[in-house]
């Protein structure tokens, strides 16, 4: 050891200093909110997978009514990767809310699981339809004022783009 | 939140360079102290990797998105330079602040020295002086001026192969010969960190808006004048060139305490012997090199 020596006094001083950048590294966010960044804007599907870090899991079906292509797609990077992902043309939306496990989006105390479809809850708000599922281990939180058994459709064919 | 996206690339990797050189220099400042290193080659080195290193690391590719910053990396400044000071205010104003100051400080500590340069005459120099610096190993040729200034005042430019001297009428009057041979022996001892010494100053000029890097080469000069005198005394009395630091100090400005800080320090370590080329063994320095080499990327 005697070639190295004072080595591991280094070696402690990059572990203490390391450990207290990361301590504020997760510090800050969490003393100041704002101090997130994003969102982030995003152009399409493909580079929300590669931003994102996972691949967004969106309905098979698709009624013509919301348009082929998501208005707009944001990425949210912390505390976790989160997407948003829009549909909207002449008054009619989807919007899909999704990360990766952790914590379930909150839920109204009227939410109720929707019929036939596991892992879910629903509750609407006038003519909006909110359904929350766990689908491959991702919260996907839908918001669409199209009818509920289009809500249902959406969540049955949830597919990894 | 400002985000690296949006700014210019070069101001990211302006930031970057001078956030690795705050963890460095904290690092190494704090490794110094508790490792006792005085002065001498290891701290010479350790003050060049400190400018240096951060320049390597923060040009490192694939590290400027925000992705990288939030999902990747150990520590993302961005975060912090975005905590709100109050007034629309962030850290990232502080920091921006301090860069400018610094950037002033650079122009004030170069500029001035260049309008302070010694003058010199056509006057011919004594035949004693010449001897001194012509018995001088690579100086037989070299050059030697007289400033008329009657503050001690002695300086070599050129590097070993256009050596030049100069050397007040101050100093002629004030010296004894012996005291004189000492202090051109220093400026000859000059010659052997030209190179490296100007290579660095560029350095130190490109981070001129960081205050780590105006630091790190103040201290990287101290060591040079430090070394200087090692090889003017070598075999020698230090007692003799500390009284000439001590004549020089008196004879410079008081409104000039950076230069009368520096000669002080001087004095201490000649008389102390306070001097260690090898304090670290060069195995340790090149492993704290590669460890910050791999780690320091990890902070953006």
């Amino acid at each position: 050891m005697g070639g190295l020596k004072g080595s591991f006094s280094f070696v402690v001083i990059v572990a203490v200093v390391m450990a207290g950048l990361r301590v504020l590294h997760l510090g800050t966010p969490l003393v100041f909110p704002a101090t997130r960044p994003g969102p982030i804007a995003i152009a399409d599907l493909d580079e929300a997978r590669r931003r994102a870090g996972f691949s967004p899991i969106i309905p098979g079906y698709h009624p013509a009514s919301l348009g082929a292509e998501p208005s707009s797609i944001s990425l949210l990077l912390s505390p976790a990767p989160t997407l948003i992902i829009v549909w909207r043309q002449n008054g009619t939306y989807l919007s899909l809310t999704e990360h990766r496990g952790g914590k379930a989006p909150t839920t109204p105390p009227l939410a109720v699981p929707l019929e036939d479809v596991p892992d879910s809850m629903w509750w609407a708000t006038g003519s909006e339809h909110h359904l929350v599922v766990l689908r491959l281990g991702f919260w996907i939180d839908m918001v669409t004022n199209l009818p509920k058994q289009d809500l249902k459709r959406f969540a049955d064919t949830l597919t990894i783009y | 939140m400002t985000t690296p996206g949006d700014l210019h690339p070069l101001l990211t990797y302006a930031w970057q360079v001078g956030l690795h050189s705050w963890v460095l220099g904290f690092i190494l400042y704090v490794w110094v102290r508790r490792a006792h290193v005085p002065s001498g080659r290891t701290k010479r080195i350790l003050l060049v990797l400190l400018l240096v290193l951060p320049l390597v690391t923060a040009a490192i590719p694939g590290r400027a998105s925000v992705e990288f910053g939030e999902r990747i990396a150990w520590f993302n400044s961005w975060r912090i330079l975005a905590v709100p000071l109050g007034h629309r205010f962030h850290l990232l104003d502080v920091v921006l602040l301090i860069s400018g100051l610094s950037i002033l400080l650079t122009l004030w500590q170069e500029l001035r020295p260049w309008h302070a340069r010694p003058h010199t005459t056509d006057e011919p120099p004594p035949d004693s002086l010449l001897a001194i610096a012509r018995t001088l190993p690579g100086w037989e040729d070299c050059r030697v001026m007289l400033s008329p200034s009657e503050s001690i005042v002695l300086a070599s430019t050129g590097g070993r192969r256009r050596p030049k001297l100069i050397v007040s009428k101050g100093a002629l009057a004030a010296l004894s010969a012996e005291e004189l041979h000492l202090a051109i022996a220093h400026e000859h001892a000059h010659g052997r960190f030209w190179t490296e010494s100007h290579a660095l100053f560029l350095v130190r000029l490109v981070q001129c808006y960081n205050p780590i890097a105006l630091w790190a080469f103040r201290e990287y000069c101290l060591e040079i004048e430090v070394a200087c005198d090692a090889q003017a005394v070598a075999g020698r009395d230090p007692q003799s060139l500390a009284r000439v630091l001590l004549k020089i100090y008196q004879s410079t400005d008081p409104r000039d305490p950076g230069s009368r800080s520096m000669l002080r320090k001087r004095v201490d370590i000649l008389l102390a012997h306070d001097l260690n080329d090898a304090a670290l063994p060069a195995a340790t320095i090149a492993a704290a090199a590669v460890v910050m080499l791999l780690v320091l990327p990890w902070v953006v």
